[in-house]
């Protein structure tokens, strides 16, 4: 599990860095980050665009298969609208 | 004998599993384990007593002690529980020994991430979190003429908001770019920061915390852009699950730090639940594991703990997360995902906003309503959507986080039917305005 929540931790900290760049320059609006340091480096320059490159179901796989609850048995998804009751 | 459930946590998550265990198992017994002196009040309204908006502490109590004993909830104060031991099914209590269990519901809540520099033992830092501590430093602000808020986060914008209502200057700072930024997106967050500005707070972006600096009691807090002379520090980190009972025993968690849980709130053992900030959850859209919800996500997790440890059914659904709140001089919401989160994924998305109005035009009060709407390109049914305004976002939020758990389309929004009526609603409905105009972009 460690390696899993490491993974979690740092690959949202700088996805999340990169998408916030990314949409605030979309809206002229400023982005001041902190510096980073060698894992931001790895993460920032190297997984980053690396992961951008990926297909989304290949992404969204990767996601599922790491271990958590979502792996555990939840509630089907609630039915799509079936029009009057009556 | 009838059957024992321990719950360890008073909050919103433990009160709930207590409350509904009762219900399921009424001559069942149940034991709450708290280590503050109260139990069953609401946090969350403890930035807007401080603020001054609600008039005392007092108001944040769900009900007296009295009452959960009358219902047969015992509610033991001040009572840490040391350690688990899964296999012997008992709970080891700090100085009173061990009191065994049928089944065990942990409700631990959360601890704020630890700022992780120098200085964190000076007096002058305010966790918020305990409604006795709050009401010591409520009486601490009267004298307190600078403030440092540290991480815009939820929190954290509650407790700029509340410091510079209360006319203490106020300072946020944040290693990322703007506030709420993990979660809202930078135009949704603009006009909170300009009434911000106009409150006087100040706001220090993209910079590190450094260090805590004083003599036994704070004077200024040391960040990479310099020195904020500072009478209290608010630490407003992110919500760490708290699973070092758990952990310890061998309960297992995910990449949230969170207990993994299923549907019916069972943890990795058998006979042992878990619900509130302790776990995660699967997000329903995308299925991500998301831990640190709301209060309300805490209390129904809570009930379903409850019952499903009394014998009964009840099954937890994924969640879509609406959330709002008032920050500044406006309210901002949303629900799943924004634009920035999406990005981050790499979620593929097609987008749409408007900008329309809460009531009819020519109705005194009415006030500008942005929706952003975010959609799946391809059957274009709600994946996300963020709002800012100064009215009318909660209840929009509710809709939404409905319309994204049923697979409601960006057609049925943009055509939906609406309220029209001058005090209440708009000829316009600015969520079918947003609907209208991405639609216009495909």
């Amino acid at each position: 599990m460690r390696f899993a929540r490491w993974l979690r931790v740092n690959s949202e900290h700088y996805l999340l860095m990169a998408a916030q760049r990314d949409v605030a320059t979309r809206y002229g609006q400023p982005c001041r980050q902190a510096r980073e340091g060698l894992k931001g480096w790895f993460f920032l320059r190297l997984f980053t665009p690396i992961y951008r490159r990926l297909p989304w179901r290949l992404r969204a796989f990767v996601l599922q298969s790491m271990p958590g609850s979502h792996r555990q048995t939840w509630a089907a998804r609630a039915r799509q609208p079936l029009g009057p009751a009556v | 004998m009838a059957p024992r459930a321990i719950v360890v946590g008073g909050g919103a998550g433990g009160i709930g599993a207590a409350g509904a265990y009762k219900g399921a198992q009424p001559d069942g017994e149940v034991i709450v384990f708290t280590e503050y002196e109260d139990a069953a009040y609401s946090p969350c309204g403890i930035p807007y007593v401080h603020g001054k908006e609600i008039p005392n502490f007092e108001a944040l109590f769900l009900a007296t002690k009295e009452a959960y004993a009358e219902q047969g909830i015992d509610i033991r104060y001040e009572t840490r529980v040391a350690s688990l031991d899964l296999e012997a099914a008992t709970v080891s209590l700090d100085g009173q020994g061990e009191v065994g269990y049928d089944r065990l519901i942990l409700a631990t809540g959360f601890e704020y991430a630890d700022p992780g520099v120098p200085g964190t033992d000076l007096d002058g830092l305010y966790y918020v979190k305990n409604i006795r501590r709050a009401m010591e430093w409520d009486k601490v602000l009267d004298d307190v003429k600078v403030a440092v808020v540290v991480e815009a986060t939820p929190l954290g914008l509650e407790m700029v908001t509340a410091l510079a209502h209360r006319g203490i200057e106020t300072h946020v700072i944040d290693h990322r770019p703007w506030a709420l930024s993990d979660l809202a997106d930078p135009e949704i967050v603009q006009p909170v920061e300009d009434s911000w500005t106009e409150m006087g707070v100040k706001m220090h972006y993209g910079v590190t915390l450094e260090a805590f600096v004083g003599d036994g009691r704070i004077r200024t807090v040391r960040t990479s852009a310099g020195e904020l002379p500072a009478d209290l520090a608010v630490i407003c980190t992110d919500k760490a699950p708290n699973t070092a009972l758990g952990t310890a025993a061998g309960l297992k968690t995910g990449p949230t730090g969170g207990f993994i849980v299923d549907n019916r709130m069972r943890t990795s053992a058998d006979g042992v639940f878990a619900c509130g900030d302790c776990v995660e959850v699967p997000l329903g859209v995308g299925n991500l594991p998301v831990q640190g919800l709301s209060g309300s996500h805490a209390y129904s997790q809570g009930k379903v703990a409850g019952i499903n440890a009394g014998g009964g059914r009840r099954e937890y659904q994924p969640v879509y997360v609406p959330w709002g709140m008032v920050a500044g001089l406006w309210m901002i919401g949303g629900v799943a995902y924004g634009e920035t989160v999406a990005e981050a994924l790499g979620i593929p998305y097609v987008m749409g906003t408007a900008q329309g109005i809460s009531r009819a035009r020519y109705y005194p009060g009415v006030k500008s309503l942005k929706v952003k709407l975010l959609a799946e390109p391809a059957s274009l049914r709600l994946i996300g959507a963020q709002m800012v305004g100064q009215e009318g976002i909660k209840e929009r939020a509710d809709f939404l986080a409905m319309a994204v758990k049923t697979g409601i389309t960006i057609e049925d929004l943009a055509y939906m039917e609406n309220v029209y009526s001058p005090p209440i609603g708009a000829l316009n409905e600015p969520i079918a305005l947003a609907a209208q105009n991405l639609l216009a972009t495909l």
